[in-house]
């Protein structure tokens, strides 16, 4: 019984990976593990007999939680674009922009991967969508099969780092940080990864030729009628629209609001740029002027949807208009309206999309709740304190600590999924990296690009999984050359994962030694917006809620709750003052803000 | 067991029509919240109310939806060692895990919310955001959701049980995970084929 007493928290977290791996639903084992040691602590005299009480306002705490609420949002606007045809557009315009070089489907498939990525928060579709477009041209005109699916998996997964991510919103609500502080910080990371992708194509392109062949001139659709590819009109017509940008800025919107914060610049002028290039093409194309190439013009059309949704949720919460939920919600409505333009949108894709959505944000809040119930007893036999003691104390500070993590999250990656490392790892290491100095939205990031290998390993990983069910079994006669053409065998698609989960590696290894990657949110520090003002109510401006309250009441000789798990602040009854507080903010911000 | 199979077949049709309808909610809060910024931006107000509002259609969501989510066998699981085992041992842990698991945890979380529910009901208490809304139809989400979860579970139980009796089928379909994927897939598949 004592040594059940002084282990009690180390015995825990032993049954808890017991629990889990019997394969019963992880919410329902996680709460039965926090109920079942809660209980046989109140026995011991551990922990008040009415330690229980807490669960209500836990959960209220989780029903509560606006950040939260953009789980559904980016759900269903990814449900929605997966059918809209958007994606395969791209593809195959993006397709035959760069086709003629040498590894260009391959830079075309990273560069969707990356857009489509800034569009969404979703990994399935785009692997779906680049396995059936870009995979059968890949292979028709002889590209290697490892690299050809390698390529396609890992731009898929790029939707997990890029904002705006579903990863990066609950990584910011579990580390208790703003979704556009970690968004900010997950920017260029998320740039730097997809510019290593097209860094080992250009090396396969030089070294190994013969893995990325350029389209043969027959391949190329749309050409001019003199036979042209028409591709300078479209540098042309960049630059032009670039330029457009710049002068907006400059003799335009600078002048005019002389204040104005750098994101704030840079989303604009790229507005007016893209509405710029939009009005030329369609000038063009009116007035039959042929300035441009057709090319040109199909790039403009593909680009200008997926570039109007990242305004209306990226653009929308950097400009400080909506809140990242809000934003969320944005590019949903966003959505709908672009799949009813292409009249994609039915009734039954609505209820396809809602239904999938309403399980989805179910199964995902319920393993939060039963991490909340497991957490309660865990903090209350101090298991907190029992992790910093075994973290802590690692050799080398931060970069010690940071690489035994992140081994260990890339080890775990292989058996846990996304929201359970976020919901039971994440809250229990989120308090030693705070301690060790550990900037929490460079540990965020460093964690999300850690885990989105979990996509990428043989032999679980998800995007394989998809890209599998849609790449070729068996042999087949290629519709376009009438060649008889091999399939693409699971060993290949394993093997072609390989060195890009390295880049991913070298990627957090890059990421850890130089923080200043992500650090580059601070910049924008002091003049906060209004997305900023209302995220960080929960944590940092809320006074104790009334779980942790309660909490600290039933603790035995008064425990300490600072390391609670930082989620369930929000919205609890007494938040008052903060909510107040907030919405004080949000109007001068709104006022203050232009 | 006839009798249970028919209680459980009625569960399951009660949770599919809650499940369907509730799921709704997700399109009105999308459009609530995108509401809510546009006004704000372009009217320069806003409305505590509706900002709540957004918060309590998500939590009806995910608390009346539960049971559904069971029903449909999506409430994520860790089944790298136990995926192995066969169709009978699997049953055997879900229903010992519902018994001491799911249906405990349930039953709780019903005890420990009711009076909550009843408290902020007959004071009548409201969100102390000023405009906020009364605070009792969130908190009796809580008891209804977790009930239509027991029910569920309840018939999940009657339903493994029979299986393991050889009194009807297996009511997991255990090959069917990434049916969805499949789906989307395959409409991809001839959105392309369409267009050529």
């Amino acid at each position: 019984m004592e040594f059940i007493a002084a282990n009690m928290a180390p015995i825990m977290f032993a049954s808890l990976v017991i629990f889990l791996l019997l394969g019963y639903p992880v919410a329902f084992a996680l709460a039965a593990n926090g109920i079942f040691f809660g209980l046989i602590g109140i026995e011991l005299g551990l922990l008040e007999p009415s330690l229980f009480q807490a669960l209500p306002e836990r959960l209220w705490g989780v029903m509560s939680n606006d950040t939260l609420l953009a789980v559904p949002f980016f759900t269903f606007m990814g449900l929605i674009l997966e059918r809209s045809g958007m994606a395969e557009d791209l593809l195959d315009t993006i397709g035959q922009l760069f086709g003629p070089l040498r590894g260009g489907l391959a830079f075309a498939v990273i560069f969707v991967g990356a857009l489509l990525a800034a569009t969404t928060g979703v990994v399935a579709a785009s692997v779906i969508s680049m396995g059936l477009i870009s995979l059968p041209i890949m292979l028709r005109y002889g590209y290697d099969r490892r690299m050809a699916s390698g390529v396609i998996a890992a731009s898929g997964t790029l939707a997990q780092i890029i904002p705006p991510s579903l990863v990066l919103i609950i990584m910011a609500d579990q580390l208790g940080k703003s979704v556009g502080d970690m968004y900010a910080g997950a920017f260029i990371p998320g740039i730097v990864l997809a510019s290593l992708y097209a860094l080992y194509t250009i090396g396969v392109a030089m070294f190994k030729p013969a893995w990325c062949p350029a389209l043969p001139p027959e391949a190329r659709k749309l050409r001019e009628p003199s036979g042209s590819s028409g591709a300078p009109s479209v540098g042309v017509l960049f630059s032009f629209a670039t330029a457009f940008a710049i002068l907006f800025d400059r003799f335009y919107y600078v002048p005019k609001y002389p204040e104005a914060m750098l994101d704030e610049r840079l989303v604009l002028a790229a507005g007016a740029g893209a509405v710029f290039a939009l009005a030329a093409a369609l000038i063009n194309r009116t007035l039959k002027l042929g300035l441009l190439s057709k090319l040109a013009e199909q790039v403009v059309f593909v680009l200008i949807p997926p570039l109007g949704l990242i305004f209306l949720v990226l653009g929308t919460i950097f400009l400080g208009w909506a809140t990242p939920t809000e934003g969320g919600a944005m590019g949903a409505a966003g959505a709908l309206l672009m799949a009813v333009a292409r009249r994609r949108l039915s009734i039954k894709l609505m209820r396809q999309a809602m239904d999938t959505t309403a399980k989805l944000s179910t199964f995902v809040v319920f393993i939060l709740i039963g991490a909340r119930v497991f957490s309660l007893t865990f903090y209350g036999v101090d298991g907190h304190k029992w992790v910093e003691h075994l973290l802590l104390d690692l050799p080398g500070g931060q970069v010690g600590f940071l690489i035994v993590v992140n081994i260990l999250v890339f080890l775990l990656a292989f058996f846990l999924d996304f929201f359970e490392l976020a919901f039971i790892v994440v809250p229990l290491l989120g308090p030693v990296a705070e301690k060790l100095g550990i900037d929490l939205i460079w540990f965020g990031v460093l964690l999300g690009v850690n885990m989105q290998t979990s996509f990428m390993h043989p032999p679980f990983g998800f995007a394989l999984f998809y890209l599998r069910s849609v790449a070729p079994v068996r042999e087949y006669i290629d519709k376009i050359t009438q060649k008889r053409t091999a399939p693409v065998t699971t060993g290949q698609i394993y093997w072609g994962a390989i060195p890009f989960v390295c880049i991913q590696l070298v990627m957090v290894a890059l990421l850890i030694a130089f923080p200043q990657m992500s650090l580059v949110y601070k910049s924008g520090q002091p003049e906060l917006d209004t997305s900023k003002v209302k995220i960080e109510l929960p944590t940092d401006q809320a006074p104790p809620d009334t779980a942790d309250d309660i909490l600290k009441d039933l603790q035995k000789g008064g425990g300490e709750t600072k390391g609670e798990a930082p989620t369930d602040a929000p919205g609890s009854d007494k938040g008052k003052s903060a909510e107040d507080k907030a919405a004080e903010d949000i109007e001068k911000a709104l006022k203050g803000g232009k | 067991m006839h009798a249970f199979l028919k209680v459980s077949r009625l569960i399951d049709r009660m949770s599919e029509f809650l499940g369907r309808w509730v799921a709704w909610l997700v399109l009105a809060a999308v459009l609530l919240s995108a509401g809510n910024a546009i006004v704000r931006k372009v009217f320069n107000t806003s409305s505590n109310a509706m900002l709540e509002l957004q918060w309590y259609f998500f939590s009806a969501i995910f608390l009346l939806c539960a049971g559904y989510t069971l029903l449909r066998n999506e409430h994520v699981r860790i089944d790298v060692v136990t995926g192995r085992f066969s169709a009978r041992t699997q049953t055997w842990i879900d229903v010992l895990g519902t018994i001491f698991f799911l249906i405990p945890i349930v039953c709780i979380f019903i005890y420990l919310s009711w009076p909550v529910f009843v408290r902020t009901y007959t004071h009548g208490e409201i969100s102390t955001n000023a405009g906020g809304l009364l605070i009792w139809p969130a908190r009796v989400l809580v008891p209804i959701g977790f009930t239509f979860l027991l029910l569920q579970g309840i018939s999940e139980l009657i339903k493994r049980i029979a299986f393991l009796a050889g009194a009807g089928p297996d009511p997991v379909a255990r090959h069917d995970v990434h049916a969805a994927e499949k789906e989307l897939a395959e409409e991809i598949r001839r959105m392309a084929e369409e267009k050529k």
